[in-house]
């Protein structure tokens, strides 16, 4: 038998091809690896960065909104059967998970500063948590150059343990630093970025024009007219408005009126702005110094008493008679003055149709001292046209008058001393019905009828927002009126003090200031 | 039994070795090339995900102080960006810092004050001014004097097209493009990335 030998050795190539395939492998791979790390910052990281913001800010809205019910509706405001709880001066609400990737955010809201008002002024701090998915690495960025900071310096991932509260404690503020694991719903081991926002909500008074109507406005005279100063820079000149030269010009063509609605009569003149709700008001038709914008809508919400919680009840008098006169209460030997966040407060039952209501200031060593009071009358004050009611308030006095019912007297019936309107304000609670919703059938009704003449006529302001206002006669005017319908006939001068932009009880509340905590 | 032996064995003639030389070193040629060529496209795909990572970073950073800024301005040439943002932490060389030094790093409680133009919120008597700028390939982070360099392209980032623009003071439009460098025959391609904040504060200034 013959044998054949092979010499020829095809391995070699097989080495070759196995060579080409690492190195290409090795180049993919390479490829893949940059390729997944980039996909995990771009698909997890930086979209848990960018949640977990979303989180806080709407950790922000639910307090925002459980916070203006403090205004609207008081007894449910941060309610406990919402998850809020009350401790160490300060709301907190348990976290709240939402969204498809469960993203968490928890409140906390506490007021940090009370203004001359007596509004208090509410820091919101919020934290929104949002897992970080995909593979548990940090990113590439960090490798530009020694002073080069990339993801790390930006997007802090708490990939073991919350960074923030082992370093700062829970609040921030360095108490209680801890080392707490991040975990999921479940508990189990989850990577999660964090963000922090701060709030300030501040509150808004009413006052921001001469004359807010929610609904018709009709007025006023011919020869009448709106002007404008202001208090904290002197007494109110006529001559002013209309004196360029004078360094108190600007504030003197502020008086502007918001209609909001398409229903404006304007007569007179009005040294301001003047807005509606689709009106067809132009400068040809009217004397107006300012803007005309007829495209201003704007609501005005049902107005509630406030939460007398922290104020200094006083149990009489709580009918006033032809003949009441409240002097503060003594206290320990002492007038108590009371505050603006904690006044002296009355509750009055009956106001009699020629009730005659003087307060005093509390008088400490022979000198009259700020004196802060808050009067809720229950029913109405003056109860027809011939109704007479008098409110006298000396200086040093401030008084808020809360009426349930409707408010009928003489211009020259309200008597404010100090010429400052801040000093005496009136606040029409809107009708409601048992269940707490606003009560359209009952029409509340301010009706200063009999208005007096040139020389007569009151400094105070009101915040009327379910009432119609009427005003008859000339009286000289100092302060605001916010008001449902508005009607006035007369030659009325209505001076508006631009300082009453920050006077009042808060209608409502905005965001003031946002900070975000970066630490 | 004789066995018989193959006498047939012979190496290449020189033709045979000459093709064969010619087509091992096409072979080696296109290898070597893929290879190279593999190596580039590696590089590049690397340095346009990288750059791509950092106008994402660009835009957060931008946007977060955006957000929290009282004002922000751009230059007339849109190289750079300036705002002023509340002093919400406490750091070193602050009042509070000298008088207290366990407060660094700890946040403002704020005050509140009525002015002309309305009431105002401070953290502190003075704002912290953060700028961005363009040097080189990098962009800037300056808060207060420390610079930080928040994104170093190894592509070219195209300076004129950092790009902010304010509305009212109200919102900041902002766009970042790069060029990668491994585009010769078009100029003009590139990658952008836009983005809109609004500034949350009220005040101004």
């Amino acid at each position: 038998m013959r044998i054949s030998q092979r010499t020829v050795a095809p391995g070699n190539v097989l080495l070759c091809v196995l060579c080409t395939i690492l190195v290409v492998s090795l180049i993919g791979g390479n490829v893949l690896l940059n390729c997944m790390t980039r996909y995990n910052v771009v698909s997890s990281q930086v979209r848990s960065w960018k949640e977990s913001l979303d989180a806080a800010e709407t950790g922000g809205d639910i307090a925002y909104a459980e916070l203006r019910k403090t205004i609207s509706n008081p007894t449910n405001a941060f309610s406990p059967s919402n998850g809020w709880t009350y401790s160490g001066g300060a709301y907190a609400n348990s976290p709240v998970t939402y969204g498809q990737d469960n993203l968490r955010t928890s409140s906390r809201v506490d007021p940090f500063y009370y203004d001359g008002n007596g509004n208090a002024w509410y820091r919101i701090r919020t934290k929104g948590t949002a897992p970080v998915l995909g593979l548990k690495r940090v990113g590439m960025d960090d490798r530009m150059g020694p002073n080069t900071r990339g993801d790390s310096l930006l997007r802090k991932i708490d990939f073991n343990y919350d960074h923030f509260v082992a370093t700062y404690g829970p609040n921030g503020d360095g108490v209680g630093q801890t080392l707490v694991p991040v975990v999921d719903a479940n508990g189990n081991p989850q990577p999660q970025i964090s963000r922090r926002v701060e709030l300030i909500a501040a509150p808004m008074t009413p006052f921001e024009a001469a004359i807010k109507a929610g609904g018709t406005f009709y007025g006023l005279g011919s020869a009448a007219y709106i002007d404008s100063y202001r208090s904290t820079t002197g007494s109110y000149d006529a001559s002013v408005k209309t004196n360029p030269s004078d360094p108190r010009y600007p504030d003197s063509r502020s008086g502007t009126v918001e209609i909001n609605s398409s229903v404006a009569t304007i007569q007179g003149s009005i040294y301001g702005n003047l807005y509606t709700n689709g009106g067809t008001i132009t400068k040809k038709t009217t004397s107006i110094s300012g803007i005309i914008d007829n495209n201003v809508p704007f609501s005005l919400s049902p107005f509630a008493m406030p939460s007398t919680a922290g104020w200094n009840y006083v149990s009489s008098p709580t009918m006033i008679t032809p003949n009441t006169t409240i002097n503060p209460p003594v206290v320990n030997g002492v007038p108590r003055t009371g505050s603006p966040e904690s006044p002296n407060y009355y509750l009055v039952t009956s106001f009699a149709n020629n009730g005659n209501l003087t307060v005093n200031p509390a008088v400490i060593g022979g000198v009259a001292q700020e004196t802060y009071l808050a009067i809720h009358v229950t029913g109405d004050i003056g109860q027809n046209t011939s109704s007479q009611p008098t409110i006298t308030v000396p200086p040093h006095v401030h008084l808020e008058v809360y009426f349930d019912g409707n408010f009928q007297t003489k211009a020259e019936n309200i008597i404010n001393t100090s010429g400052y309107a801040g000093n005496l304000q009136f606040y029409a609670i809107s009708p409601t019905l048992p269940n707490g919703a606003p009560d359209p059938s009952v029409q509340q009704t301010v009706d200063l009828n009999s208005g007096g003449g040139s020389t007569s006529g009151f400094s105070a302001v009101f915040y009327t927002p379910s009432a119609n206002f009427t005003i008859n006669g000339a009286p000289d005017i100092t302060g605001a009126i916010v008001c449902k319908n508005f009607y006035g006939n007369g030659n009325v001068h209505w001076h508006y003090d631009r300082a009453l932009d920050s006077a009042g009880d808060a209608v409502d509340y905005r965001i003031l200031s946002y900070v975000e905590d970066i630490r | 039994m004789k066995l018989k032996t193959s006498q047939s064995i012979a190496g290449f003639t020189l033709s045979e070795m000459l093709v064969s030389l010619s087509l091992s070193f096409i072979v080696l040629a296109a290898a070597i090339t893929c290879g190279v060529s593999l190596q580039k496209s590696f590089t590049a795909v690397d340095n346009y995900f990288s750059t791509q990572m950092q106008q994402i970073r660009i835009i957060d950073y931008l946007n977060r102080d955006v957000k929290r800024g009282l004002v922000v301005t751009t230059s007339v040439d849109l190289q750079s960006v300036t705002m002023s943002v509340p002093k919400y932490i406490i750091q070193a060389g602050d009042p509070e810092a000298i008088a207290d030094p366990e407060t660094i790093g700890m946040p403002r409680t704020p005050t509140v004050a009525y002015t002309t133009s309305g009431w105002q919120v401070n953290y502190s008597p003075s704002m912290a001014t953060v700028v961005y700028s363009i040097s080189g390939n990098s962009i800037l982070r300056t808060e207060n004097g420390v610079v930080t360099t928040i994104a170093s392209s190894t592509d070219q980032l195209v300076p004129k097209s950092t790009d902010v623009e304010l509305a009212n003071t109200e919102y900041a439009k902002t766009s970042v493009t790069f060029r990668p460098i491994f585009t010769n025959t078009d100029q003009s391609a590139g990658t952008s990335l836009y983005a809109t904040a609004y500034l949350r504060n009220k005040r101004r200034g």
